[in-house]
């Protein structure tokens, strides 16, 4: 039974900013608690609400994009190993399978039950991208997904508030770091607290009985909006076709974007095969980035729940890259999913061309793995962006990742945590795609090994052999290069770096959107000024 | 006895307080701001000031200044032509920033240039490891041509010395400061470990760019202050008010101007802290509220809570990470996009949305009656009857209540299928929501138990929502000073002078060693004690504040942990302190985040020296002369104006609500709600059972309520 809304427009407002807010506030405690730097200063983090019904109702506004369709497909995992009514208040549950939670074994999700006068009244979600999970370390060089560290099924880290401690041995024992891996799983069990005591301040405040009627009501309204704009693309199938570095051979993602009436269909028919390397993707990571595409499109400010993205559906034969099995490697799905809202933009640039982005530099991930010169080890990311691409008389911004929101580790805190040395990082100058609107700049990263040790580093390198496209006639942006001791590498794969060796990294410059003859004069002389062509 | 002066300039008005150290008493003056030459009003209002007054200048010893010239300056970029200095290779990181997006899902996200265009930046070989080392020692021949080039090709005016890991070790950056000083005297230098010593470039780089910026600029404008002073015959002392609400010397100022960012917003405050002082409340909410934007601070034990970075001139409304991140020591303000003239329309989700954008004052809300045709804030305050038409802005601007009706009809009522009193209540039931989200949000970040605190509101909208907004919050009390619009010159002279210095330098506490005082802290005590001895503070008069910023190794954020010490200059007792750290330590993480304690070992990242001078006589408490009226004793009734319909939740409908004129109330005076208590800039809303008092001081104390069921919950009844 589905209830009549019951929430005028004054206090529908209310109530769901006053729900996004406790998501955000449990953003806020995880990156004040986080050790992972990849959550506290890159946001790879998602912390979610979900109601009875399963479905998400609020999300953070900081979470990263590829968590928006996973949530309640996790959640229905874990409640089919604990059902609902086997969970007591003070129970925290656990996951980090890829197919269930997020993609890669990295991410920890973390989910408590909200309870209120003895009965689920919703549930608290968040995840975070733990700084080690041991295996092989983060990298795609895996051929199974057994190579990549601890595989958690669904599980209970707590009992009714009582922790248990041979899964945090277990882990302890399994991981590079444990002090900071434990601390971070600890960050989420305070995150998802505030989240419980929040809710439960929030009924109280409000006299809400039952959270899932005014979820419901959200998300209906979600739903509507979504539509409403969708119902104003021409309606059509509209093909779109990339092909991206793969580890060991080029990948091919192909895509059909069908506007139908109020709704969209994206299917990944024809799109290669699994591989065996780290960089397939598990569909649940698929949909969050098709969702995230569309919802920059159209529908941008609508908060994101199980209502916002019911207008599309999304489809991928088992077995291509897009929708890989176990057993198959995964940590670096993000290296071929990152590229699926470019995918669906290029698909959708004939119907909304205003809308859409010309592809991205995209950022570089690189995991170094080693020891510092004060003898504690290191194992860490350190990310670098490439340009944005162009939009109609938008130039790309430089150094700006995307679809991602993952923010550079400044070199005086990453010197200090790896005593690797950063001897140059700088704009690329001419990276940047020529288009009526320019491509944004790309940048070069340039580290030494001062470690006094050999440095094992993975490099997962995207944009290498495929530069990023233009759009209606812009140009491409530069492709992105990586150097050892000044001589160009193999792009994808292990490295090990000799104390006194160094990294050279140019990050690729985005797209341009345009006929560049068509570029305005007054910006292109700004562009010369600043020495940026 | 000596009189002091505090001036506030504001976007529309310069605010002037007269104090009487001996009788504790005030004098207020109002004029409009001159956007040209600012001095021009600061100066003419002085004079006006103590001619109304009957005031000599010569008995004027100190006047106390608080400006947002600084913040203007980088938002209309009217600062010195600047040119930065690199270690080599890092030259482009103000273009690079945080490679952060501020929104997820805004594929044409816009950021604020940096202040020094890329053309007008230079790099020299040098290099500080994080340990502290040189790496690879200055080339002083290549500075001093870099810097030749950019002054002979750009004509700059103003310099950035930006070198990495000079939080630690400023030899490089000073001897470059040395050079200039030798060979280029003319040029303004700032080097970013003098202006805020901090780990991570980005946002020590672009401090110091923006004070390299300003400090030309103000310098001129400092100058021509003193002038005009002495011109009036002024010999005292004249200081300026910074950010984090300690006053400094022009000299200190001028070296500073980043640190003066938010000079005037600091002032409302220290004035909300100084009422809590005056009613012995140490846990206030300051709320303000004007014409575009809220701004919230929290009051922890008679001080403000303060914080070490703002964001300013963002390009994204009010988006967090769409400004320039600035690091300086502020009182931790909330801002939000919420006032008078925030428009209200109907959004495509099918409900209301009120703000960011605003009306501004031109054309502003609808009932202005000066073209603005979209529904505002203040349109459903008029229509729900807390305006009063006919005595906005005392009766000089009257609005068009008809207006606001239509508006809030067309963009809002009808569009959403709600009746006119529904859609009015609306927009000002979720600007409510909107600031008790946002101090909701803050203190709880800060780990800030608000519940049983005070408001103090003031603005011109703050005392329309006040108890509102406190409802929300559960807060039983709000005080609303009397003129409440002038009073940030007021708060400029409730605070001493002060300065706070800051320095980076990571260590493990297990690793401190008995001399960890002179090692850590010693240098930057005698930073700041230097700047107060300077303005002649004698060193028996100085009180320190010692705050570290602590961690758990490998942990991104640090805690501040206030040192449970009075000591001086001298530093006695604090050694001492050293086995106590980690449970000071813990004693806040347990607050702020959880109980639960790490194995991980703990690190200190900052250290942090407040040197304060003596407490003002203002401190203690003040009284406005002629404020009250000629009857002593006057009864309730003298002050009644009539009433009107005004509509309250709580009653379901309109009913009728006394008006009161606030300035006729006397002390003792006693008005049970609903009522109006009307001034020239703003009218207090009393609600149904609140009872509003007047204390001796001509404050308005009113005591909520039990919260009422929330407008939301009534709906949940319907349901079922």
């Amino acid at each position: 039974m589905t209830a009549a809304p019951n929430y005028d427009p004054v206090s529908l407002k209310i109530l769901w900013d006053r729900l996004i807010s406790i998501t955000d506030e449990g953003v806020s405690t995880l990156i004040r608690t986080a050790f992972s730097t990849v959550v506290r200063e890159a946001y790879d983090l998602s912390v979610v609400l979900l109601d009875t019904d399963g479905e998400l109702l609020a999300q953070g506004t900081q979470s990263i994009p590829s968590f928006t369709g996973s949530s309640s497909e996790t959640l229905a995992h874990m409640l089919a190993k604990f059902p609902p009514e086997s969970l007591a208040p003070g129970d925290i549950v656990v996951t980090n399978d890829p197919w269930m939670g997020t993609g890669h074994t990295y991410d920890i999700n973390v989910m408590a039950p909200v309870f209120r006068k003895g009965r689920i009244a919703a549930y608290a979600m968040s995840v975070t991208h733990l700084p080690d999970i041991g295996g092989q370390g983060f990298g795609s060089e895996a051929t199974e997904i057994y190579q990549e560290g601890l595989r958690l099924p669904v599980l209970k880290l707590m009992r009714a508030g009582q922790l248990d401690r041979m899964l945090i041995d277990l882990l302890r024992m399994n991981v590079r770091v444990p002090e900071q891996v434990i601390g971070d799983v600890m960050a989420n069990v305070a995150c998802v607290r505030v989240l419980d005591r929040q809710c439960n301040t929030f009924m109280d405040d409000y006299g809400i009985t039952d959270i899932t009627l005014l979820s419901r009501q959200i998300r209906a309204l979600s739903e509507r909006a979504l539509r409403s704009q969708i119902a104003e693309m021409a309606d059509g199938a509209y093909p779109g076709e990339m092909t991206i570095e793969g580890v060991k051979a080029p990948v091919t993602l192909r895509c059909m974007v069908t506007v139908c009436g109020n709704s969209i269909n994206i299917d990944y028919a024809g799109t290669d095969a699994a591989v065996r390397n780290g960089i397939n993707v598990p569909f649940c990571f698929t949909i969050g980035y098709s969702i995230h595409a569309i919802k920059c499109v159209a529908g941008a400010h609508i908060p994101n729940n199980g209502g916002a993205t019911r207008a599309i559906s999304v489809t991928a034969p088992d077995g291509t890259i897009l929708n890989a099995p176990p057993p198959c490697a995964v940590a670096a799905r993000h290296s071929v999913g990152w590229f699926l809202p470019t995918l669906v933009f290029r698909a959708l640039a004939p119907v909304v061309p205003e809308a859409v982005q010309a592809d991205s530099g995209m950022i570089n991930m690189v995991n170094f793995r080693g020891t510092h010169r004060n003898g504690r080890p290191i194992t860490t990311l350190h990310f670098a962006s490439g340009g944005l691409g162009a939009s109609a008389d938008y130039d790309g911004e430089p150094t700006l990742s995307t679809p991602s929101s993952n923010a550079a580790i400044p070199i005086e805190v990453w010197e200090a945590a790896t005593s690797i040395t950063m001897t140059r990082k700088a704009l690329r100058p001419g990276s940047g795609g020529a288009g009526a609107a320019r491509g944004g700049l790309g940048q070069e990263v340039f580290m030494r090994n001062d470690t006094g040790h050999d440095l094992v580093v993975n490099v997962m390198g995207v944009r290498t052999d495929y530069p990023a496209k233009g759009m209606h006639g812009g140009g491409s942006g530069a492709a992105r290069e990586i150097h050892v001791n000044g001589c160009k590498v193999a792009q994808k794969g292990r490295l090990v770096l000799a104390p006194g060796d160094t990294l050279e990294r140019y990050e690729a410059g985005g797209g341009g959107f345009g006929d560049p003859d068509a570029r305005p004069t007054d910006k292109a002389i700004e562009d010369k000024r600043l020495g940026l062509v | 006895m000596p009189y002091r002066i505090g001036v506030d300039i504001g976007g529309t008005f310069t605010d002037f307080a007269l104090f009487e150290d001996g009788s504790q008493e005030m004098a207020i003056h109002k004029q409009l701001t001159t956007p040209a030459d600012p001095s021009t009003a600061v100066l003419d209002g002085i004079a006006t000031l103590l001619a109304d007054n009957g005031v000599a200048v010569g008995d004027v010893d100190t006047v106390v200044h608080g400006t947002t010239l600084v913040t203007n300056a980088v938002i209309e970029r009217r600062g010195a032509t600047t040119g930065m200095l690199a270690t080599k290779g890092f030259m482009d990181i103000p273009d690079m920033r945080l490679e952060l997006r501020y929104d997820m899902f805004d594929l044409r996200l816009k950021y604020p240039p940096p202040v020094v265009p890329r053309y007008m930046r230079a790099e020299v070989s040098e290099r500080i490891s994080f340990e502290g080392d040189i790496q690879t020692p200055l080339d002083p021949d290549a500075a001093r041509s870099a810097i030749r080039e950019l002054i002979e090709t750009h004509g700059i005016e103003a310099l950035a010395v930006c070198f990495l890991h000079s939080y630690l070790d400023s030899r490089h950056e000073d001897a470059v400061y040395a050079l200039c000083a030798e060979e280029f005297p003319d040029l303004y230098v700032s080097t970013s470990s003098e202006v805020f010593p901090q780990m991570r470039e980005y946002e020590r780089w672009t401090t110091t760019m923006i004070n390299a910026y300003t400090r030309p600029m103000f310098d001129r404008y400092l100058g021509s202050l003193e002038d005009g002073l002495g011109g009036l015959g002024f010999t005292g002392r004249f200081y300026m008010m910074s950010s984090n609400g300690g006053t400094v010397t022009p000299d200190l100022a001028r070296r500073f101007p980043v640190r003066m960012m938010e000079s005037g917003p600091a002032a409302g405050a220290l004035m909300s802290a100084h009422h809590g002082r005056i009613l012995k409340i140490p846990d206030v909410l300051s709320f303000d509220m004007g014409g575009t934007t809220a701004k919230g601070a929290l009051v922890r034990r008679h001080e403000p809570l303060k914080k070490y970075e703002m964001e300013v001139a963002r390009v994204h409304e009010f988006k967090k990470g769409s400004g320039l991140l600035v690091k300086i020591p502020v009182i931790d303000m909330i801002e939000i996009g919420a006032g008078g003239g925030s428009i209200a329309e109907a959004d495509d989700r099918g409900l209301i949305q009120v703000g960011p954008r605003s009306a501004g004052a031109d054309p502003g809300p609808a009932c202005y009656g000066r073209g603005g045709e979209q529904a505002t804030l203040t349109d459903a305050n008029v229509v729900l009857g807390y305006l009063d038409p006919n005595f906005f802005l005392g009766g000089e601007m009257p609005l068009d209540r008809v207006a606001a009706e239509t508006a809030i009809t067309e963009y809002v009522a009808k569009p959403l299928g709600l009746s006119l009193t529904r859609a009015a209540w609306g927009i000002h039931e979720i600007i409510d929501e909107d600031v008790a989200r946002a101090f909701r949000i803050h203190a709880s970040e800060r780990g800030f138990d608000y519940r049983g605190c005070s408001m103090v509101a003031f603005g011109g909208s703050g005392p329309v929502h006040a108890t509102g907004v406190a409802r929300k919050l559960r807060i039983p009390r709000v005080i609303f000073p009397l003129a409440a619009g002038v009073m940030s010159a007021f708060g400029l002279l409730v605070s001493p002078l002060s300065f706070e210095v800051l320095r980076s330098n990571l260590v493990f506490i297990d690793d401190l060693g008995d001399d960890w005082v002179d090692r850590y802290l010693r240098l930057p005590v005698d930073q700041a004690c230097g700047y107060l001895i300077e303005a002649g503070i004698p060193v028996n008069d100085i009180s320190l504040t010692l705050r570290l910023d602590m961690r758990y190794h490998g942990q991104g954020y640090e805690i501040e942990v206030t040192l449970p010490t009075d000591c001086g200059p001298d530093l006695a007792g604090v050694t001492a302190l050293r086995p106590h750290l980690k449970e000071l330590f813990e004693a806040r993480y347990a607050k702020v985040f959880s109980e639960v304690f790490l194995e991980e070992s703990l690190e200190v990242m900052n250290w942090k020296v407040q040197a304060t001078g003596p407490e003002t006589a203002a401190s203690k408490g003040y009284a406005v002369m002629d404020a009250s009226p000629e009857v002593t004793g006057a009864l309730i009734e003298t002050a009644r104006k009539g009433n009107r319909l005004a509509y309250f939740p709580e009653a379901g409908d309109y009913v009728k609500a006394e008006v009161y004129d606030r300035l006729a109330l006397t002390p003792g005076a006693e008005i049970p709600g609903p009522a109006m208590i009307e001034e020239r800039e703003s009218t207090c809303v009393i609600g149904p059972g609140d009872v509003a008092c007047v204390d001796a001081h001509q404050n308005l104390i009113v005591e909520l309520a039990v919260a009422p069921v929330d407008a939301a919950s009534r709906h949940e009844e319907v349901k079922a």
